[in-house]
C-alpha cells in the first residue's frame, strides 16, 4: 500500500464509522418520536393518532433496516 | 382531522378534560404557516440529485453513496416528521367552559395553559400583513384575570369568527351566572 491509498482507507474508515454512528442515533431518535407521539396522543386525542402512531413504528423499524443494511454494505 | 379550524369536532378529547365539557372550537395555525418547512424540505429532497456535479461524490465507494443517500432523505424525513407533528399536536381549544392552549416545545416537553371563560376579560385580534390579510388569518390575544394573565392563540384561522365564539360564550356565562346555574 503506498501512502495515497493508505490515506483513502484511512478517511473511508472514518466516514464509515460516522455514517453507523448516524444511524444508531436515529434509531434512538426514531425510539424518541414513538415516546413523543404517546406523549402527544395522550393529551390530545384525534381520530388520526392511531394512524400517526403506525407511521412512527414503520420509521422505527425503517431506520433499523436501514441501521442494518448499512452494517452489511460498509 | 387534519383541519385548522374546526367546529364543534367530533371525536376529540384532551387530557383533564371535564366529563360534561364540549369543545367548541379546535384551532391550529393556519396551513399556509406550513409552506416554509414543506418548501426547504423540497429543497432539501431535490439537493442529492446534483451531487453528481461534484466528482469527489462520484469517487465514492457505491455502497457508501447509496447509505449517505439514505442517510440524507431519512434527515429529510425526521425533519418533515417533526414539522407536522409539532403543527398538528400544538392547538387552541374553545370549550364552553374554558380556553385552553396545548404547545409541544419539543421532542419530550408539553406545556398546557388554561383559564375559564370567566376569567376573559378582553380579547384583541391582530390581522397584519398582506398574506394575513389575504388568507384570514391572526394572532387572538386573550388576557386573562387568571393566574397567567395573557393567551394567545397564534396565526389561527378566521380570528374574527373565533373572537366571536368567545363573545357569545362570554355572555352566557354571565347570563348563567346570574341566573345561578354555575356549574
Amino acid at each position: 500500500m503506498n501512502i495515497p491509498e493508505v490515506l483513502e482507507t484511512g478517511v473511508m474508515s472514518v466516514l464509515n464509522i460516522a455514517v453507523l454512528a448516524f444511524l444508531v442515533l436515529y434509531v434512538l431518535f426514531a425510539v424518541v418520536v414513538i415516546k413523543q407521539v404517546k406523549l402527544m396522543s395522550e393529551t390530545l386525542e384525534l381520530e388520526l393518532d392511531q394512524y400517526i402512531e403506525i407511521a412512527s413504528y414503520i420509521h422505527l423499524t425503517f431506520a433499523i433496516l436501514v441501521l442494518i443494511l448499512a452494517l452489511i454494505i460498509l | 382531522m387534519a383541519s385548522a379550524f374546526c367546529y364543534y369536532p367530533k371525536k376529540v378529547n384532551f387530557i383533564n378534560q371535564d366529563p360534561e365539557e364540549e369543545i367548541i372550537l379546535l384551532l391550529r395555525k393556519h396551513p399556509i404557516t406550513n409552506v416554509g418547512w414543506i418548501l426547504t424540505a423540497i429543497g432539501l429532497a431535490i439537493l442529492p440529485a446534483f451531487l453528481s456535479v461534484f466528482p469527489f461524490f462520484e469517487a465514492l465507494p457505491f455502497g457508501f453513496r447509496i447509505i449517505s443517500t439514505i442517510v440524507w432523505y431519512m434527515i429529510v424525513f425526521a425533519f418533515v416528521l417533526e414539522e407536522y407533528l409539532s403543527w398538528f399536536f400544538n392547538v387552541n381549544i374553545i370549550t364552553d367552559e374554558r380556553i385552553i392552549e396545548i404547545d409541544f416545545l419539543n421532542l419530550i416537553y408539553r406545556e398546557l395553559t388554561d383559564a375559564d371563560i370567566d376569567n376573559i376579560e378582553d380579547v384583541t385580534v391582530k390581522v397584519g400583513g398582506g398574506i394575513r390579510t389575504f388568507a384570514n388569518f391572526g394572532d387572538v390575544e386573550i388576557q386573562t384575570a387568571a393566574e397567567i394573565v395573557q393567551i394567545t392563540f397564534e396565526a389561527v384561522p378566521r380570528p374574527d369568527v373565533v373572537t366571536k365564539v368567545l363573545r357569545e360564550l362570554r355572555v352566557e356565562e354571565e347570563q348563567e351566572r346570574l341566573e345561578g346555574r354555575v356549574r
